[in-house]
């Protein structure tokens, strides 16, 4: 299939009408995504699905106020009356006019280098047995395996009145393991679920096996877990876990819609030593083959690195073209849509706390009664306040620098500065985990990465 | 043609191209929706849209496949049933794999408000506005919202199969929410006011606008609690949200896959003599109401939990058959997108006598937990361990006494339902997860955790 494009004329048509009410501002964002998702759930291929999903979204500011109308009949008349719909928002006279479109090339592209869709179904099903036979090769305690397979191909089409005219394929494949282990009484669950803008070369460094064995292992160590200690603990975050916890306490507060509102606890900090000096955080759309990661962002801003904190002094907001402009800074290539049928916002792309110059064993070893923690569950923060609760999914107690047992049913918290302030150590270390993050009903694919971070530090909320 | 029947004629194409011995099922949605967002007394934001889409199940040799497209033109639905039979060609066969029987579901009329077609969009621009305005005249430690929103949405759902299903419905909601941030000494506290109905005239902006406001001004000056084994009063927020989990456990998939604490154990007694959990697709006060389920099974009232003791799970075909079951109308569809889960309707605590007054009293010293933080991690329906964050306020003497934030409450789910002394008799439906019924309650054996 050839690259989403529509007709320049019709563009210029959909534009115009959708001015035609005083808007300085119009843009068209199309798009065509093909999906494929495939379970193996107990043995058995279950839920093999694909589709098509097709449509633009239309959108028109006038100052602060945006309107916006989609469709999912992309022809010359559904689209120029979904124009009038969104024009129909703003009460004015038309005045601003269309510039010439010019093609403009994203500054990087993430061609996968071998395109899923090249794989049929067979091959799929292959690609979960595989990793469903190491998930249970682990042991007999490994009772349930759930192998989960994605792969997205998202061609996006973008026009805007200032003349911005390009087209940009994303494609994404994720595999997802999920075990469930029991002894006894005991049941726990491990997971293990890597993905990239990539297509299968994404197997070459995270093969099916090594997926199924990960999930399985995760689950069978839990066995052996006790419930979690509640109260204030120093806790090691080991490399890929942590960065929810940056994602989720200090970089959602750090989106210029949240600033802009005033609802986040950094609004008003910028130059401000919030954390430690060692800490120094980013967002980067640029990551070669980040989950994260993308061309244009969905307005056309090329993709860029944002440095948010810089040796613990807060920096850049994460800003669309609204935000920025509402707050005086650049815009940084911040924002994203779920999909057509979605505004843009203000989003986190591949948010990573930096690694720092310690030993990550000698961080372990420096604990004397604590909490390592292998991998964080979902979190929560409210951005006003900046408190977050983390579950945490694999941990282990820590005595005398040592690993002594793994703990079970804790959470992690805490608010954002606080964390960022008893930062104390960071490893030399680093790895990445991908999330999907939800935000005003939007769901986009998030990367999350750190170093071994010590917090000298936090509430563990426990069940023992 | 109204859009019912416009709907019903292009899943009739499709089902008519079933070949034999395959059973097919379509499914098709066609939705209009607004929604405005307002802030500092302007319109931040209006946007309107009309999506369509099917999806096709294709049942062949005990195999099942899915496709969808939001293409409505003759080759993509054709295109789709292709890809969905290509689909069912490698999926796992399944005895349990089955289409539904015809069975005609009664209508529920009272889920979709003649006229919702005509409020202007202006209408709806003022709900947003007004509810705004209306947080922010409060002044004072009020900052304003976060968000003040109002949302609608005309849906027409329709599906027809190779086994006789052929039904279609209409359902109109209309919502206005605010998210109030409050502030004091520079510490934020925010909460949402809500309203859901049937029409946006029967939405009660002032009600929405000082839910908010109290919830938020309440939570200021909030510490952290002493860690201490104490009762529990549970706001129906937070109700709302620990149901979705306990619901998680109440499946038949779950049951079925080894995934719920409940496995086995119908006919026993699982929680105090206070739990009656009903999940009720039928009831119009709810969010998740339908005449008909995702697989156009008739909606129905299931009682899982009676008195205590557990009687049953949620079903649909899949998990029925597998059983030997009949279908308790609870699959469930997220859009065309999605072949049908299994999901709550609108799931319940059947409510008591008291009113909140008498539950504070009852309670003496209890904390007020008003929000639940990171439930989905927090609370595991496999092995029962419920650890999330909270907020809210003491009770002492049976009056809110100091707020509290950055607290933690541990336990079981078992402990929990054990546990549960008192429900309030005020029963209200908010949209997570389905539709889960928030009241009251009062649950001993909790730990709060603190500094």
């Amino acid at each position: 299939m050839s690259e989403l494009t529509l007709d320049d004329a019709d563009v210029r048509a959909v534009l115009q009408a959708a001015l035609s009410t005083g808007g300085d501002f119009a843009e068209i964002y199309a798009e065509d995504k093909v999906s494929r998702a495939l379970r193996l759930d107990d043995g058995r291929v279950e839920d093999v699905i694909s589709g098509l999903d097709r449509g633009a979204g239309i959108r028109v500011i006038q100052g602060r106020r945006t309107a916006y109308a989609y469709t999912n009949v992309l022809t010359r008349a559904a689209l120029v009356d979904a124009a009038k719909a969104a024009a129909a928002g703003l009460p004015g006279e038309a005045g601003t006019q269309v510039a010439d479109l010019t093609d403009r090339r994203p500054p990087l592209e993430h061609p996968p280098a071998r395109d899923p869709l090249a794989v049929d179904q067979h091959g799929l099903v292959a690609i979960v047995q595989r990793a469903e036979e190491a998930a249970r090769a682990v042991g007999p305690e490994v009772r349930q395996v759930t192998i989960m397979y994605s792969d997205v191909r998202q061609s996006v089409f973008l026009a805007n009145s200032e003349g911005h005219r390009s087209t940009e394929q994303r494609v994404r494949t994720r595999l997802v393991g999920q075990a469930v282990a029991a002894r006894g009484d005991v049941i726990q669950t491990g997971f293990e679920g890597p993905g990239a803008s990539q297509g299968h070369e994404l197997f070459d460094t995270h093969s099916p096996e090594r997926i199924g064995r990960l999930a399985a292992e995760r689950a069978v160590t839990m066995l052996d877990s006790r419930p979690a200690p509640s109260g204030e603990f120093t806790v090691v975050l080991a490399p890929g876990s942590g960065g929810v916890l940056f994602h989720e306490a200090c970089g959602h507060g750090m989106e210029a819609d949240i600033v802009a509102k005033g609802a986040s606890v950094y609004a008003g900090k910028r130059g401000q030593k919030l954390g430690t000096a060692l800490l120094t955080g980013v967002d980067d759309a640029t990551v070669p083959g980040g989950w994260g990661s993308f061309g244009f962002d969905d307005e056309g801003t090329p993709a860029q690195r944002t440095v948010l904190f810089e040796q613990g002094v807060c920096t850049d907001y994460m800003s669309d073209r609204l935000r920025a402009a509402e707050l005086g800074i650049a815009r940084s290539g911040n924002a994203r849509r779920q999909g057509y049928a979605n505004l843009p916002i203000p989003r986190m792309t591949n948010s990573y706390i930096l690694p720092g110059a310690d030993d990550p064993a000698e961080i372990l070893r420096s604990v004397k009664r604590g909490v390592w923690c292998e991998s964080l569950g979902g979190g929560q923060v409210d951005p006003a306040s900046g408190d977050f609760v983390f579950g945490i999914a694999v941990a282990h107690w820590v005595e005398n620098g040592e690993l002594a047992y793994p703990i079970r049913g804790a959470n992690l918290v805490g608010d954002g500065p606080t964390v960022l302030a008893r930062i104390d150590a960071l490893g030399t270390d680093f790895d990445i985990r991908q999330g999907v993050c939800g935000k005003d009903g939007q769901n986009v694919p998030a990367g999350l990465g750190n170093p071994t971070v010590r917090i000298d530090r936090i509430t563990i909320g426990g069940t023992a | 043609m109204n859009p019912q029947d416009e709907l019903l004629a292009v899943l009739d194409r499709v089902v008519a191209q079933a070949e034999p011995g395959e059973g097919v099922e379509a499914f098709g949605v066609d939705e209009t929706e607004t929604n405005v967002r307002a802030w500092g007394g302007e319109v931040e934001s209006l946007s309107s849209a009309r999506t369509r889409g099917v999806g096709v199940r294709v049942l062949r040799d005990g195999r099942m496949g899915y496709a969808y497209t939001a293409v409505l033109e003759e080759s993509a639905l054709t295109q789709a049933l292709a890809d969905a039979r290509r689909n069912a060609a490698v999926a796992g066969p399944d005895d349990a794999n089955a289409l539904p029987e015809a069975r005609a579901a009664a209508p529920l009329p009272e889920v979709a408000v003649d006229g919702f077609e005509d409020v202007p969009a202006a209408r709806k621009v003022a709900l947003a506005l007004e509810l705004e305005a209306a947080v922010r005249a409060v002044g004072g430690e009020v900052k304003g919202v976060d968000t003040a929103a109002y949302a609608d949405a005309v849906t027409t759902a329709a599906i027809a199969s190779t086994t006789g299903v052929r039904q279609a419905y209409r359902r109109t909601d209309a919502t206005i929410f605010a998210e109030v941030l409050a502030e004091r000494d520079g510490a934020t506290t925010s909460a949402y006011g809500l309203d859901m109905r049937r029409h946006p005239d029967a939405l009660d902006v002032a009600a929405v606008a000082a839910e908010g406001v109290e919830r938020a001004t309440r939570l200021l000056g909030g510490r952290k609690p002493a860690s201490a084994k104490i009762a529990v009063v549970l706001d129906p927020f937070a109700t709302a949200s620990l149901l979705g989990v306990i619901a998680g456990a109440l499946t038949a998939e779950a049951v079925q896959k080894g995934r719920s604490l409940f496995a086995g154990r119908v006919g026993e007694r699982v929680g105090s003599e206070r739990v009656t959990l009903v999940d009720d697709g039928r009831l119009i006060a709810g969010p998740a109401a339908s005449p008909w389920d995702g697989e156009g099974v008739p909606s129905g009232r299931t009682a899982l939990i009676e008195g205590g003791v557990l009687r049953g799970f949620l079903h649909n075909t899949y998990t029925a058959c597998k059983d030997g079951v009949a279908s308790t109308g609870n699959a469930s569809r997220a859009g065309f997108m999605s072949p049908p889960g299994l999901a709550p309707t609108n799931l319940f605590l059947e409510p008591g006598e008291l009113s909140a007054e008498e539950l504070f009293a009852q309670a003496g010293t209890a904390f007020y937990c008003q929000q639940i933080m990171g439930v989905h991690s927090g609370a595991n329906a496999v092995s029962g361990d419920i650890s999330v964050g909270a907020a809210g306020l003491m009770i002492r003497d049976g009056a809110f006494a100091e707020p509290v934030r950055e607290a933690t409450i541990g336990g079981t789910i078992p402990g929990l339902l054990d546990g549960l002394v008192a429900v309030g008799r005020d029963l209200r439906f908010l949209p997570f997860g389905g539709g889960m019924g928030g009241a009251l309650l009062l649950i001993d054996g909790l730990t709060l955790a603190g500094s």
